[in-house]
């Protein structure tokens, strides 16, 4: 990727976004300008943040996302780190239901309507390439959507990319501060009570 | 232990003491072990600390991993930059809004909420933390020892001023702290960073031992982090256990079991258990009063933090560690007709020549060999390295005067280090997995030069909570800093490059004034009356029985961390003042 103009990249993508907007525009037969208000937003902003104590141990229930979201939201965040034959991946950490409660407890209006409005997007662009909704697509169709932003990381200013840049940060904050990321993934060995600090075990090293 | 006990307030105490940090539990200790009758106040609440540390508490079991919970907020570094203090209007929304360090959940009732405690002037990230051990609560645990490079630093380059002392004067009062609390490291036979009294030291992992050899061929020394951490125990304090390596301190947060140093275990329980010591948390000392006869410091009055009533309470002695900036505060407030410019300010120096560390420049590399290797334990103990000063010993920079050193560390963390890299997927997951254990990282911290024109005063409207006037910054690095910041950048780059490490990320920038959280120098010690606050027994010049224990005393900020060497210097002082209190001569 290094090798490659990123200018050139960019334009593609540019066009190419240009294209996915415009076909889901006849498709759904609404205004999709970035940053415009989502149908089913006002009634989603009824859920008002409540700091309601939450008991560590419990994942709490979803609820600021609907259904439908918050799949899109577990698959998207499994396709960014996804189960392979070492650990699982961001599903089996309950990544999406841990991003639920940040969005409902912890998150400002602007970072949660990008959220919903990035969502969205993104099922347009798997429409653009796949044909299907994120969900619905393979493995290998929704990489190729992800891969598109990614690459354009750098496009920052452009709502799917931040959505994305965004989306990834806190998917991995929330995998690696979960159990299957610590332990199973990592397999992080610290926090525990130690009789002595070993140091290098590299003994050629620790004794030059 | 109960740090609730009933307050005499008709009684004159031998002393009453301003704060309960390194420098007010240092001179509790000191003090009560002389036989004095010791009061001491501090601002801020005594907390359950253990049930605010929590160690060893996993992020998954912590309702937001650790975060701040969502009524609060704590300040970045690019709030800090983009608006100027006071910083509390903004964020109305944040029940709580904290200093960059309260971004967590362990730290966020030990730092103050900056609204209740809003400050003016210049940008500063200025971290308090008010509750009884203040910031030794909190600390890096970085301990090390200053020298005649740092004490007879004008003699060297020219700038500035002597500090009134040399290290053999203060060299016992290091031993007695290293004793007394506990310290490991390793010796190393440097004349600009005298060893302490180790105790059994932590070892370095293997990419810290490469980088060790390899600047060791450029005439360099990078040495065992040097903790103020008890690693074999202290049988003489039976509030504080040894080290056993749980890790978790790299997480912003003290330390549960009190292996490493705070105050009220290291200090002013064992000085509550002489029957000398008295401590009233929840006391917000606004002025040390005057006897209008004598022109002494008479007392103190006080407000308590939570019922707003107002307090007097008489000393023979007041002694001031309430931290740099907040003594400098009080000695300001403190004005009568004998001290209109503030008690102790005849030479106009208090809240001048204000110094610190500068931070910033920072350094990440890999080493390539220990990708793809099995997991190892990497953060059981209190530090990584201490890579030493080198520059303007032997040598004379062109650009800058004085020096710096770095802190730093490799190897796997319980959250793993690298998650920036681009991509995502399979290979995004394996390529951090892969890298967890070979990340090697370094910061510098330098000294920031003592300027009488780097101030702070007292601002005329603005109040906290308890109506005290707040303190006003005019305080900005300058060129020196600068320059020597782009030096760190230049030399951490030749060092890891040297040592075969492939560097990821490098940089100069300079964070907040303020961000080292080592604020010295408003009320330095000299032998000068006229340019200086204290003598070298951190005495006033003006008034006998008032004393100012804190990094305030400060000449010059060398770059070493300065906790070891306030206590130290107020273990000396303290000694001449029970001295001289027996004697009749405050």
């Amino acid at each position: 990727m290094s090798d490659e103009n990123p200018a050139n990249k960019s334009t593609d993508f540019l066009q190419d976004r240009r294209q996915w907007l415009k076909t889901s525009a006849t498709m759904i037969g609404a205004s999709l300008l970035p940053g415009t208000a989502v149908a089913g937003e006002a009634r989603q902003n009824e859920t008002t943040p409540k700091a309601a104590p939450p008991h560590p141990h419990q994942v709490r229930p979803a609820k600021f996302l609907t259904p439908e979201q918050h799949a899109l939201l577990e698959e998207l965040t499994e396709t960014i780190i996804p189960a392979d034959s070492h650990s699982g991946g961001a599903k089996a950490a309950k990544v999406a239901d841990t991003i639920d409660v940040y969005l409902r407890e912890t998150y400002e209006d602007e970072p949660r309507a990008l959220f919903r409005e990035g969502l969205r997007l993104i099922d347009l662009m798997s429409q653009h390439y796949s044909g299907k909704s994120f969900v619905n697509a393979s493995p290998e169709e929704r990489i190729r959507v992800l891969s598109v932003l990614s690459e354009n990381s750098h496009l920052s200013e452009i709502p799917e990319v931040k959505f994305f840049n965004e989306l990834k940060e806190i998917t991995v904050e929330c995998y690696y501060t979960s159990k299957i990321g610590i332990h199973d993934e990592l397999g992080y060995k610290g926090n525990r009570i130690l009789k002595e600090y070993v140091g290098c075990d590299d003994q050629d090293l620790a004794k030059t | 232990m109960s740090a609730e006990q009933e307050v005499d307030l008709s009684k004159t105490y031998d002393a009453v003491v301003v704060g309960s940090g390194a420098a007010g539990g240092m001179a509790a200790h000191v003090l009560t072990s002389k036989g004095m009758k010791v009061l001491l106040l501090e601002a801020g609440k005594k907390l359950n600390i253990e049930q605010e540390l929590r160690s060893m508490e996993w992020p998954y079991d912590n309702p937001y991993r650790g975060n701040l919970p969502p009524d609060e907020h704590s300040l970045s570094f690019n709030e800090y930059t983009i608006r100027r203090p006071p910083y509390g209007p903004g964020f109305e929304k944040a029940k709580h809004l904290r200093s960059y360090i309260g971004d967590s959940d362990y730290v966020k009732n030990i730092v103050v909420d900056e609204r209740e405690n809003p400050y003016t002037g210049t940008n500063y990230a200025w971290v308090r933390a008010r509750c009884l051990g203040g910031k030794t609560n909190i600390w890096g645990r970085l301990a090390l020892r200053l020298s005649d490079y740092d004490f007879k630093a004008k003699d060297r380059d020219g700038y500035g001023e002597n500090w009134p002392i040399s290290y053999g004067d203060i060299a016992p009062y290091y031993d007695k702290v290293d004793l007394y609390l506990g310290i490991t490291g390793v010796k190393e036979n440097l004349d600009y960073l005298p060893d302490s009294i180790f105790q059994r030291p932590t070892k370095l992992n293997c990419a810290e031992l490469t980088l060790q050899q390899s600047v060791k061929k450029m005439g360099r020394t990078l040495t065992q982090y040097r903790a103020g951490v008890t690693s074999d125990g202290l049988k003489h304090n039976k509030y504080r256990s040894r080290c056993y390596g749980r890790g978790a301190c790299e997480r912003k947060g003290g330390c549960d079991i009190h292996a490493a140093f705070d105050s009220p275990t290291g200090l002013i329980y064992p000085a509550m258990d002489t029957g000398n010591l008295t401590v009233r948390p929840n006391s917000t000392v606004r002025e040390i009063t005057v006897d209008p006869s004598t022109g002494k410091a008479s007392g103190v009055h006080f407000i308590d933090s939570q019922t707003m009533k107002d307090y007097h309470v008489k000393a023979k002695v007041v002694v001031v560690g309430a931290s740099t900036l907040e003594s400098a505060r009080l000695l300001l407030l403190s004005k009568s007709r004998q001290h209109p410019s503030g008690i102790g300010n005849s030479s106009g120096h208090v809240g001048h020549n204000f110094c610190e560390h500068v931070m910033g420049p920072t350094i990440a590399g890999r080493a390539k060999d220990l990708v793809g290797k099995p997991p190892t334990l990497d953060d059981g103990r209190p530090g990584g390295f201490y890579l030493t000063r080198f520059r303007n010993l032997k040598e004379k920079q062109p650009k800058f005067i004085r020096g710096y050193g770095f802190e730093g560390g490799s190897g796997c963390t319980m959250f793993p280090r690298g998650t920036h890299v681009p991509g995502f997927g399979a290979a995004f997951k394996e390529e951090i997995r892969k890298n967890q254990g070979a990340y090697i990282g370094m910061g510098g911290f330098g000294e920031v030069l003592s300027r009488y024109e780097n101030y702070v005063d007292l601002d005329p409207a603005v109040k906290d909570k308890w109506g005290v006037p707040a303190l006003r910054f005019h305080y900005k690095f300058g060129d020196n800093e600068r320059k020597m910041c782009e030096d760190m950048k230049e030399t951490a780059k030749e060092m890891f490059e040297e040592a075969g490490f492939e560097i990821l990320y490098a940089s100069d920038r300079i964070l907040t004034e303020g961000w080292s959280i080592h604020e010295l120098g408003t009320s330095r010690m000299g032998n000068d009356p006229k340019t200086s606050v204290l003598n070298q027994f951190e005495q006033s010049h003006d008034v006998k029985n008032l004393f100012v224990v804190d990094g305030s005393a400060f000449v010059s900020a060398s770059c070493q961390n300065p906790t070891w060497t306030i206590m130290a210097l107020c273990w000396r002082s303290c000694e001449y003042l029970a001295d001289e209190f027996r004697k009749g001569n405050l």
